[in-house]
């Protein structure tokens, strides 16, 4: 088994200048440290509609309300942080804050992982003996000698799909093959309930118990750490 | 005062709202059935643990905004992306876990 850079397409290329834009770093920077909660409005926020910052405060009492922390505290500074970042995502317009969205979870994943392990990458393919190359690289994929992973990140559970499933396990079966070990996995910016019920009915013949699913509400998980 | 069965009540007609939204999506229709499915039945389950507490404090404000923010939805796409939401904001706004 072994890595390789993916090779660059005229979609990647574009791809790379949302990746590179320092908005997608600082709300995988904040969303990192963030709560459960805080990571919804995140999600609500960079999918929603409203642009007025006051009606994302009334919807989540329990960040901006009377029990949450006053301003000033650590958490709440957080909370109007991820608030005003998502409102500069949602900002930018249908097309280019769907890809927003997608380059903030694989850099929120990456900032994850490296909580609990190295070396993690993007955009890997991965290559086995005597097995066609797949042309899609992995979104994020850790790299270390009998601790191997490989992780595909979406924003919705909409994104978990028959071929991404396969795509997975057929990596994992690979390593098997070569008496190596990959664990692989799905990293969803998405509730878990809805999660579950999508994977049920795009899993085909692939047994779930070999592939992880990292729900919004376990994304910290990811750093080998309970939620916030 | 609204209580946890009364503001749970309104985040559901919220969440019909996304639902006949989402409804010209016809590839979607089974996952859109089966969002409804789970997600009505974890409201149910909170409403029968808490349904007759008082709503905490900001809940009754936030589910009107969630509600409202619902209705403001006119793709169908989005509102499939937003049925897997509401009910996380809701039940956040009250003090549970999704």
């Amino acid at each position: 088994m072994r890595f390789q850079d993916a090779r660059p397409d005229g979609r990647a290329i574009v791809y790379a200048h949302i990746q590179a834009d320092p908005l997608v770093a600082r709300a995988a920077d904040l969303l990192a440290a963030a709560t459960t909660v805080q990571r919804v409005l995140a999600r609500a926020v960079m999918n929603g509609e409203s642009g007025d910052p006051a009606t994302w405060r009334t919807m989540f009492p329990t960040l901006f309300g009377p029990v949450a922390p006053a301003p000033g505290d650590p958490v709440r500074d957080r909370s109007e942080a991820i608030l005003a970042t998502s409102l500069e995502v949602a900002d930018r317009g249908e097309q280019t804050r769907s890809q927003f969205r997608g380059a903030i979870v694989e850099a929120l994943t990456e900032r994850l992982l490296v909580i609990r392990t190295a070396p993690v990458k993007r955009e890997r393919r991965i290559l086995f003996d005597g097995r066609p190359t797949e042309i899609h690289p992995y979104d994020v994929t850790v790299e270390r000698d009998g601790a191997a992973e490989a992780w595909d990140c979406k924003w919705g559970a909409r994104g978990i799909k028959a071929d991404v499933i396969h795509q997975l396990d057929d990596a994992r079966r690979g390593a098997v093959e070569e008496n190596g070990r990959l664990l692989v996995g799905l990293v969803v910016f998405d509730a878990r309930r809805s999660c579950e019920v999508r994977l049920v009915r795009e899993k085909g013949p692939v047994a779930l118990d070999a592939l992880k699913l990292i729900a919004i509400e376990g994304l910290d998980r990811l750093a080998g750490r309970k939620p916030a | 005062m609204s209580t946890i069965a009364d503001l749970l009540s309104r985040a559901l007609e919220g969440f019909e709202t996304l639902a006949a939204t989402a409804e010209p999506v016809a590839d979607e229709y089974q996952y859109v059935t089966d969002l409804g499915t789970v997600w009505k039945a974890r409201i149910a389950a909170v409403s029968a643990a808490r349904g007759t507490e008082a709503a905490p404090a900001g809940a009754d404000a936030a589910i009107e905004a969630l509600v409202a923010e619902a209705g403001l939805v006119t793709d169908p796409h989005r509102a499939i992306d937003w049925l897997s939401t509401l009910p996380q904001i809701a039940l956040a706004s009250i003090g549970e876990a999704a």
